[in-house]
């Protein structure tokens, strides 16, 4: 080998070293940079568990991924990536939708979208941070001011619970006297009583406050309540938009985008914080009416901004809205 | 489900079709309402498992809504049941005078009546009354036997009563007007209920339900027992009681059953009999020595299909067969000079024996078989239609009365248009033809109504309809006679021997057996009804002008003694009707007052009858018309679950008296988790003593008091 060679060999050995540690350094910075990337890609994207029902799924994915900021990715899951997962928040829409992923595992963060305070209530006090929810019912004392606001002179609310629902209005009943009003319930434990009570509910009261109580307003159930409510000349507030379509006379009701606006907004506190806050009922409600029902009443109903602005104005005169 | 890439654009297509209509409308409409018409119908409950959503259906769809009161082609008033207990009503009767322009009051031996607008010497005859779409008016007189109508306080869901002309809607002897009682479903009264009232002047009055309800149907049995014993005494018999109490029972039996979703069959009987009391002194005849009390008893059958082709198009098949027999028997002591001056001329009978003794009576039994078929088709919600065909048998059966047995049928044919071509504008137009076998003649009822809708609370209503009313059978076919019976010696030979009225009568005036014809109203009716949306308080104004035209009006006198009864009257009427009310936390306020100007003359044949019977027979249609009426009404809730209600009616005048009446009630109810009870106390204050109405409606004390417990689980 010449000396020529030699160096020839050790400049080309010194030049693959080169290359090799500005290679390793590349590498290892792709690596951090891609590990980099990874961590960030995977801390902004969040699941989505849907119903079932693909309009409902796909109006409600709409609306977070228009609240929520451009670098959180929505994606669907499937009912067989859900046990996979780590770390990586999920929004359930609807109590099914909650129930399946929370069976399937039981350490991942949910955000219960679509579901009732009763329903998510226990979940989350069991598991606080890691799972919350947006409330789709609305707060009875909003409902009972509503419709307070339709019948301005009504002061007294009749309400139909069961035995195991009955504690439930007690905070309502509570309520009541800061605004004028004052709220009985009455008990119905089986299927034999619900007319009777009903019928003295509505001597009671000068509107029947629903509640979303399924065992008493369920698709079987109403069409005798609305009808004995009627023939009565008694109206009927609540329990939601999907009753009043069905004849009930007024229900307040939150927006799917308020309800989206929340929860893009718990998601972004989840992805900053590590933690949900606690579950919580949208800021912003709006009236629902069947006119046909109030027209064949003879009651004049106030156009719906007023309405609004009435059940708003209500609540908050008295220190904000409460138990919402 | 709907989706929203479908739903979206047909309510904001159909809210901005609206939204033309109108400028109001549009200046009205709330920017934040086409926001909430961006939002899709999704309404998330009810989702399976597997993402499928059972929506509820839309129960209250139009077949089981009301016409709202912007849109109806005249005036209603509505009196609800709760209404009428908290106020402490004791009597059916009395809710009408809760009702601008009625008249209530009692006749003869305490026997009850109300008029709308008068022309009523005795009877009202021109007012339809219905009990859920069923006729309630007798079928010989067309007068309502108020006393022993088959309807207990506490089943009284409604009253609806339309006020003006209805015959286009319910055909002749909807004149004046029409009454329509409407009970509370069976659904609504499953549970066991009792209650019972006591108080002045022998009232007793108790009520007793079961019934139960289920997706299939539902069923109510009911009884219910009215005593009283009338008012106290006569104004000319200063120490015997006045005979004139009654004692009832009614039991009704009501049931629903559904076939599905969209077909059900409703099924109602009752049975109701008693005796109402009737004295000799006042109710007496042909020298009566005994109490001619009526023995009533009365059954109704009553059976209606309901069903719908879809939700804007349905129909009821109604069939109803009611039977009301009433026995009135009392016996005669007529000296036998008296008695043989009736007898021809020659007849072989003692003058200086006597008397004549023997029983007569009036008994009677009136039978009604009715079918209807009603048919709605709503078009679209800008037209709507209701037609039928209704055909009634009337059958009386009456020794005294008919000399027998007769029968009237009468046939129709109607229908109602509503359209509503702008928010701001209902043209109401319809008619009823009809023909009956008591003229032998057919007839058209039209009515037309505009209704301009401000705002959606207000409407002005103009309002034109004609009517008849034919003449009741007795009226129009008497055959009446008295057969002594149990004829004491020396004149048993008479056993059974038919005395004719048309002898009796005096001859000079009598039209009996003359052919009457149709009596005719053309009215005109401009109303306001408006509704006021408050801050605190919602109120309801209702104002009715009419103007009427009543031509060939039957009046008269028809008794064993007179009949001269005649197309002989017009009447030419108007006047206002006021009905407000106000209703703020826990309290309702309701008033009413009705201010009516009649003006009769004689239309008959001026050498018919003398002029003083003429004028009688002017006066007599004037004699239960008020000039002034009117009621107040305050019911308050209290602490400690009481309520507290005060009621005040006048009437000024009839027959030269005044009423006024002031009532008070002090209710507490409990609400128990399962059962809910009620304690009242009532008192009724009256406030001029003067008797009403009569002479004879004598009460003492003017102050009358009743205790109420009701119990319902």
């Amino acid at each position: 080998m010449t000396p020529h060679s030699r160096f020839r060999w050790r400049s080309l050995l010194h030049m693959t070293r080169d290359t090799f540690r500005r290679a390793v350094w590349i590498l290892l910075g792709l690596v951090f940079v891609v590990s980099a990337y990874g961590q960030e890609t995977q801390s902004r994207l969040v699941y989505v568990a849907g119903s079932g029902n693909t309009a409902l799924d796909q109006h409600v994915q709409n609306l977070l991924t228009d609240q929520l900021r451009s670098d959180i990715t929505l994606t669907p899951i499937s009912n067989d990536q859900i046990p996979m997962i780590e770390n990586t928040p999920v929004i359930s829409i609807g109590p099914a939708a909650f129930s399946r992923v929370r069976q399937a595992n039981r350490s991942i963060p949910i955000l219960a979208m679509l579901v009732k305070k009763s329903f998510i209530d226990g979940f989350a006090a069991r598991n606080p941070g890691q799972i919350s929810g947006v409330f789709y019912d609305v707060p009875l004392l909003r409902q009972a001011l509503t419709g307070k606001a339709i019948l301005p002179q009504a002061n007294t609310v009749a309400i139909l619970a069961t035995t195991a629902t009955v504690e439930l209005y007690e905070p309502l009943m509570d309520e009541l006297p800061a605004y004028g009003m004052s709220a009985r319930v009455f008990v119905v434990d089986s299927e034999d009583d619900l007319i009777p009570s009903l019928v003295r509910a509505l001597r009671y009261g000068d509107f029947l406050l629903a509640a979303p109580d399924d065992a008493i307003y369920n698709p079987r159930t109403i069409k005798h309540i609305l009808l004995t409510a009627y023939r009565r000349n008694k109206i009927v507030i609540g329990p939601s938009q999907a009753y009043v379509k069905a004849g009930s006379l007024a229900s307040s009701y939150a927006p799917f985008l308020e309800m989206a606006a929340l929860g893009a907004n718990l998601i972004e506190q989840y992805i900053v914080a590590g933690a949900f806050p606690a579950p919580a009922y949208p800021q912003i409600y709006r009236v629902e009416v069947n006119d046909q029902v109030a027209r064949s009443m003879n009651i004049p109903i106030p156009d719906r901004a007023l309405l609004n602005r009435a059940v708003q104005q209500e609540l908050t005169e008295d220190g904000g809205p409460k138990g919402e | 489900m709907t989706s929203s890439t479908t739903t979206s654009p047909k309510k904001l297509s159909l809210a901005v079709s609206a939204a033309s209509c109108t400028l109001i409308l549009s200046l009205t409409l709330p920017a934040l309402a086409w926001g909430q018409t961006e939002e899709p119908e999704l309404y998330p409950e009810f989702l399976t498992e597997e993402g499928e959503q059972s929506q509820i259906p839309e129960v209250l769809t139009t077949t089981r809504l009301r016409q709202s009161k912007l849109k109806v082609p005249g005036t209603t008033t509505i009196i609800t049941g709760d209404m009428i207990r908290d106020l402490g009503i004791m009597n059916l009767v009395e809710v009408f005078r809760l009702v601008p322009g009625m008249v209530v009051g009692e006749y003869g031996s305490n026997n009850q009546v109300t008029t709308y607008h008068g022309t009523s010497q005795y009877e009202q005859r021109r007012l339809q009354v219905q009990i859920d779409g069923r006729t309630a008016y007798r079928a010989s007189l067309s007068d309502v036997d108020w006393i022993a109508i088959p309807v207990a306080l506490e089943n009284i869901e409604r009253i609806e009563v339309s006020r003006g002309p209805n015959a286009a809607a319910h055909g002749i002897n909807a004149f004046l007007g029409s009454i329509n009682i409407i009970t509370r479903s069976p659904y609504d009264t499953a549970g066991a209920e009792a209650y019972t009232s006591v108080g002045s002047r022998g009232h007793l009055r108790t009520f007793t339900s079961v019934g139960d309800s289920t997706e299939d149907g539902s069923w109510r049995l009911s009884f219910e027992k009215r005593k009283s014993d009338g008012f106290d005494r006569q104004k000319d018999d200063e120490k015997e009681e006045f005979h004139d109490g009654f004692d009832i029972n009614n039991f009704n039996f009501d049931s629903l059953l559904a076939i599905d979703n969209i077909h059900s069959v409703d099924f109602r009987a009752g049975v109701v009999d008693g005796v109402n009391e009737e004295d000799s002194e006042k109710s007496g005849k042909l020298e009566s020595t005994t109490n001619p009390d009526i023995i009533l008893d009365t059954y109704y059958l009553q059976t209606r299909f309901n069903g719908a082709i879809s939700d804007n198009h349905f129909y009821h098949l109604q069939a109803t067969y009611q039977n009301q027999r009433r026995r009135q028997r009392w016996s005669v002591s007529v000296p036998a000079d008296e008695f043989v001056q009736l007898l021809p001329p020659g007849a072989p009978f003692p003058t200086d024996q006597g008397p004549f003794v023997a029983d007569f009576n009036e008994d009677a039994e009136e039978s009604r078989l009715e079918f209807e078929l009603q048919n709605t088709v709503i078009f679209n919600p800008e037209f709507k239609l209701v037609s039928g065909l209704g055909y009634r048998k009337d059958t009386f059966d009456s020794e005294t009365y008919f000399n027998g047995r007769g029968n009237n049928y009468q046939s129709r044919v109607f229908a109602n248009a509503e359209y509503s071509p702008f928010d701001w504008v209902t043209f109401n137009a319809g008619g009823n033809w009809e023909t009956t076998t008591t003229t032998g003649e057919g007839y058209f009822s039209p009515r037309v109504a505009t209704n301009f809708i401000i705002n959606n609370n207000h409407a002005i209503r103009f309002v034109f309809s004609r009517a008849v009313r034919t003449p009741d059978a007795f009226e129009q076919d008497p055959d009446w006679s008295y057969r002594p019976r149990n004829v004491q010696p020396p004149f048993e030979a008479l056993e059974g021997t038919r005395f004719e009225v048309k002898d009796l009568v005096d001859q000079t005036t009598s039209t009996f057996g003359e052919e009457l014809e149709e009596e005719t109203i053309t009215s005109r009716e401009i109303s306001y009804f408006g509704q006021y949306h408050l801050d605190a308080a919602l109120m309801s104004v209702e104002v009715r002008y009419f103007n009427d035209y009543l031509r060939d009006m039957i009046s008269g006198v028809i008794n064993e003694e007179d009949w001269y009864i005649d197309n002989n009257v017009a009447v030419d009427q108007e006047g206002i009707e006021l009905e407000g009310s106000l209703e703020f936390s826990g309290t309702l306020l309701r008033a009413t007052y009705a201010y009516l100007d009649q003006d009769s003359r004689y239309t008959g044949d001026p050498d018919k009858l003398p002029p003083s019977t003429q004028s009688r027979a002017v006066a007599l249609m004037g004699r239960l018309s008020a000039r002034h009426s009117g009621s107040v009404a305050w019911i308050q809730e209290l602490p400690w679950s009481l309520t507290s209600s005060a009621a005040f009616y006048l009437a000024h005048e009839v027959r030269g008296t005044r009423f006024k009446r002031a009532d008070f009630r002090l209710a507490r109810r409990i609400d128990r988790p399962n059962f809910s009870y009620e304690l009242a106390f009532t008192m009724q204050h009256y406030i001029d003593q003067e008797p009403w109405m009569s002479p004879d409606n004598i009460i003492d004390e003017p102050n009358q008091y009743f205790v109420e417990a009701g119990i319902r689980f």
